[in-house]
């Protein structure tokens, strides 16, 4: 196997070692068992997590709580979005907006809180020596959110500001109005608008933190440069006193279309997104690591993914194209995706049902499966490069419903997928019945009308 | 999860839908305090063909961090071949003779007559409106012939395909105005992977599927430019704020250059920047470092030398007025404000590192408190020094976006009120210390993720010749006084000196 040393072309050259074939090279074993975190209830049924690591004199905290978006009433989407801004802004406690912000700036200790679609999540992190102060802090805007009239204002201005602005940026656009037409019906495709946020006041976000946020529906890790001891402490000092009890709201699950039109959303520009979306498995669901196969051989896995590998290096068709799946809780979501120059939408649109089709007509071929098994079990050691994250997935997994062994069973489930399993999840969720088919894009300039793939419904 | 601190290169294209866009960054430096000298774990090491290695050993889990950066990027190019360095980036995913091929022989036998058909169509296509359009019909329906003939012995994206089956995250790469990196983690038993990949294509890339590889450019340049008016408002601010230094062009390259880029000119390009003297791989995470020295010795040792590159680059000549320019574009108004100043390691540098964090840095700095919640005159509004690289002087930069009904006039008037304070009033010792607190807590937590570690520590070592630029950053900043502060703003943020890029609507009919 030797070979020149010179690039293609070159004249320079002088000889060069032999490369060894890099499917042959051989590795030693990777033994490494991740630590494990502790896990403690306090008696107001608030859960922590606490995991020592001394590298560094840091300490880093999250929490996760049961509230989001598909709690939201009717009419006032964008309040949870909205109660997690002004919680970290709006002052705590005795501080105001004002002062919170000074004291953790200047003690260089970030807090930052995000309420998303089913659950919000938040994080501080302090070096050690100024733990107690911020931690304060960050306890009493969980707590004892102050919502300040003027801070919830501006929180409402600037998202206002934020979708007058959602059209300038056509990708973030489309997979915005995609989730419209996704979650159809379900509480989960209800979107801000500047009408609903306008519609907000402040009772509104007292309201929502008040049903929400309360010691049985929140969970706390800590980890970094304490004991286990030290931690426990430290939370039941702050949160130990705390005995509100709130709402355990569940949303409906989304479901599928059927027999869904192809949804188009008309926009001027040089190029359309393109996307055919369903929804999947769950994270609990048996058919779960089927599908997160099946999803890395069709668009997440690399370049040699068959999405990428079609639209974007055998035709050159796309800069982005792939797939995603995000298994949730009861159901997942999948969606196979490009971006492409307007005159090739056509095109695009059928290389990608060609591809699922594919995947539902003939079984992948065996060293596809093993790729993308290989691929997948040899990086699982990324989901422990700190301490923080493992504390934090063992968080997520409670809160999920997943039992803790699911993570280190995930490897052996990967590698017990099969061929059959496989074709098998794609012909039950990628039926072509239950797909949501979406392009943005300018009709004018298509290379083929939009109606040559079936009924179209114009969602602007 | 936590807050990501921001990180060189501050703007850069890389191949995989990711764009670095605008970062301001602050480089980094110990805590004196925390006792953690980074300097004491670092090696460095020089090999005989002028590569340049950095290693920490850091073993928190079974993983590591491996970065390869080439002194090279968009400012090197030649006129008229504006986007060959981020063309060449995407075109060393295609393999080498060892890696992608079938049968070598065969495919360059396909790859020369490809290439000589291609040449043969873009002469033709760039005589424009004199062009023969039956002789392009004729090359266009060859060209495909021969891709489709290539593809017999082509095995397509083998170099990722062997790192994603090998459990690589974060495999990617980027072209900055400066700096070219390559970049992936890997578990840690298998470094030897990554340098028998790395230095193959560090010596012979191939350069298969090109033409398709250029339209994807195209497409690239439509989803992340022509499509987002706010960057090609960045794109025109920096056509216009320099005058003829090359940090006036875009990364990704002119639609008209990127159509026309030829193999030929990207090797003799690769040639000259991606020799070992123009290169810094930094190694961070789970190793033995003598043993992963002599891995790296073994593959890249046998690289060949080259002489350093020549560079010539035209000086940009004072600003001697106030520029202004606009873009009509059917979006919301977006205001860019940049001044030119000197670049690191001028002392001045750090002075606009400590401005840019007072202005902008956190919810209590300037223009928050003043334009975002106080005026509420903007969405957003935020402060960059070093843009858009750093290996020659460069602009301090504004960029913001008015709030509806407010107007960039009433955003740009507010900016200045802030300058105008710079300039009048000393900054207070708390101000100043809570910006050094700052910057010191965030270096601490930078050296918690091995990728981050290897990022600054290549970055510092190919932009400045010395990883501990890094290292001593905290030192010089806290070296800045509240005098140096208004001597700087008074000297460089002055009106003549100015370039001010508006997007201002207009709808389409």
């Amino acid at each position: 196997m030797a070979a020149g040393p010179c690039p293609a072309g070159a004249t320079d050259a002088q000889p060069a070692p032999a490369w060894p074939d890099p499917d042959r090279l051989t590795y030693g074993e990777i033994r490494f068992s991740p630590p494990k975190p502790q896990r403690v209830v306090l008696e107001n049924g608030l859960t922590v997590y606490t995991l020592e690591d001394r590298e560094l004199p840091l300490v880093q905290v999250s929490f996760l709580v049961g509230a989001g978006s598909v709690f939201e009433p009717d009419g006032k989407a964008g309040l949870a979005e909205l109660t997690g801004d002004a919680m970290r802004t709006g002052g705590a406690g005795k501080l105001g907006g004002d002062e919170v912000d000074e004291q953790l700036e200047y003690l260089a200790a970030p807090v930052s809180v995000n309420v998303g679609m089913e659950y919000g999540t938040g994080s501080l992190s302090v070096l050690k020596r100024d733990l107690e102060k911020a931690f304060r802090i960050f306890a009493d805007i969980l707590r004892r959110p102050a919502f300040e009239e003027a801070k919830v204002e501006h929180a409402k201005n600037l998202k206002i500001e934020e979708l007058r602005r959602v059209f300038d940026a056509p990708q973030r656009l489309a997979f915005r109005e995609f989730r419209r037409v996704l979650y159809a019906g379900n509480p989960r495709g209800r979107l801000p608008e500047i009408q609903t946020i306008e519609a907000i006041t402040r009772d509104d976000l007292v309201a929502f933190h008040r049903a929400h946020v309360f010691p049985r529906n929140l969970r706390i890790a800590v980890t970094g440069d304490l004991s286990k001891e030290e931690a426990l402490a430290l939370v039941e000092r702050h949160f130990g006193d705390w005995d509100d009890e709130g709402d355990f709201s569940t949303a409906p699950l989304p479901k599928p279309q059927e027999q869904g039109p192809l949804y188009h959303f008309s926009r001027k520009g040089p190029q359309s997104t393109v996307i055919i979306g369903t929804i999947g498995p769950g994270k609990e669901s048996p058919d779960f690591h089927a599908f997160t196969v099946l999803d890395h051989i069709l668009g997440s896995g690399g370049f040699r993914s068959r999405i990428f590998q079609e639209v974007r290096s055998n035709r050159g068709l796309a800069y982005s194209a792939g797939s995603f799946f995000e298994g949730r809780q009861g159901y997942g979501t999948f969606g196979a995706y490009a971006m492409t120059k307007t005159e090739s939408t056509g095109q695009v649109l059928s290389v990608l049902q060609d591809i699922l089709k594919d995947a539902r007509e003939s079984p992948m071929p065996a060293q596809d499966i093993h790729l993308a098994k290989r691929s997948i079990v040899n990086s699982y050691i990324f989901s422990f490069t700190s301490s923080h994250m493992i504390a934090f997935q063992h968080m997520a997994l409670e809160f999920h419903g997943l039992p803790v062994k699911f993570l280190a069973e995930y490897p052996a489930k990967i590698d017990a997928v099969t061929r059959e399993d496989v074709l098998k999840v794609a012909q039950k969720y990628l039926a072509p019945d239950r797909r949501t088919v979406f392009v943005l894009g300018d009709e004018t300039k298509f290379d083929e009308p939009l109606r040559s793939f079936g009924t179209v419904k114009r969602v602007k | 999860m936590m807050p990501s601190s921001k990180r060189p290169p501050r703007a850069a294209v890389g191949p995989f839908g990711v764009l670095l866009t605008v970062a301001a960054l602050v480089a980094l430096a110990p805590a004196a305090s925390s006792g953690y000298n980074l300097e004491e774990r670092v090696q460095r090491v020089t090999l005989e063909n002028g590569l340049r290695l950095l290693l920490v050993e850091r073993h928190t889990s079974p993983t590591v961090a491996l970065y390869i950066r080439h002194l090279v990027g968009a400012a090197d190019e030649a006129d008229g071949q504006t986007g060959a360095a981020h063309l060449l980036e995407h075109m060393l995913f295609k393999g080498t003779r060892t890696i992608g091929s079938k049968n070598f022989k065969e495919e360059e036998r396909v790859l020369k007559r490809i290439r000589e058909t291609g040449t043969a169509l873009d002469r033709e296509r760039m005589k424009g409106a004199r062009a023969d359009e039956a002789e392009i019909k004729r090359l266009e329906q060859k060209l495909k012939e021969l891709q489709s003939e290539a593809k017999e012995w082509v095995v397509e994206n083998e170099i990722d395909r062997l790192y994603t089956e090998n459990g690589a995250v974060g495999l990617n790469a980027s072209t900055g105005q400066d700096v070219t990196t390559y970049k992936v983690s890997l578990p840690s038993n298998r470094i030897e992977l990554w340098a028998r990949i790395e230095a193959d294509r560090m010596t012979t890339p191939v350069m298969r599927e090109f033409y398709t590889e250029r339209d994807v450019v195209m497409e690239e340049r439509r989803q992340t430019y022509e499509s987002v008016p706010a960057r090609k408002l960045s794109e025109l601010f920096f056509a216009t704020a320099f005058a003829a230094n090359p940090y006036r062009r875009p990364i990704i390259g002119w639609p008209s250059d990127i159509a026309f880029l030829s193999p030929d000119y990207l090797e003799s390009f690769f040639r000259q920047y991606h020799a070992p003297g123009n290169t810094v791989i930094a190694i961070v995470g789970d190793i033995d470092a003598a043993k992963t020295l002599e891995m790296v010795k073994k593959y890249f040792g046998p690289i060949p030398a080259h002489p350093p590159a020549v560079r010539r680059v035209t000086e940009e000549p004072p600003q001697s007025g106030p520029k202004r320019v606009t873009l009509a574009a059917d979006a919301n108004p977006h205001l860019i404000i940049g001044w030119h100043k000197p670049t690191l390691p001028a002392f001045e540098d750090y002075v606009f590192d400590v401005i840019e964090a007072l202005l902008s840095k956190g919810r209590t700095s300037r223009f928050h408190r003043s334009i975002v919640q106080g005026k509420q005159l903007a969405e957003d509004v935020s402060a960059a020094n070093g843009m858009p690289g750093a290996r020659y002087p460069n602009l301090f930069m504004i960029s913001g976006t008015p709030r509806h009904p407010h107007g960039p006039d009433e955003l740009e008037e507010a900016v200045y009120v802030e300058l105008e304070k710079l300039k009048k009033e000393p900054v207070q010792k708390q101000e100043l210390e809570k910006i050094v607190n700052q910057l010191r807590a965030e270096f601490i937590r930078e050296l918690n993720s091995n990728s981050g570690l290897a990022s600054r520590l290549s970055y510092y070592e190919i932009i400045t010749g010395d990883y501990r630029y890094m290292t001593r950053y905290i030192d010089m900043i806290e070296k800045v006084t509240p005098k140096d502060i208004m001597e700087a703003a008074k000297k460089y943020l002055t009106e003549e000196n100015r370039t001010v890029a508006v997007l201002q609507r207009k709808v389409n009919p």
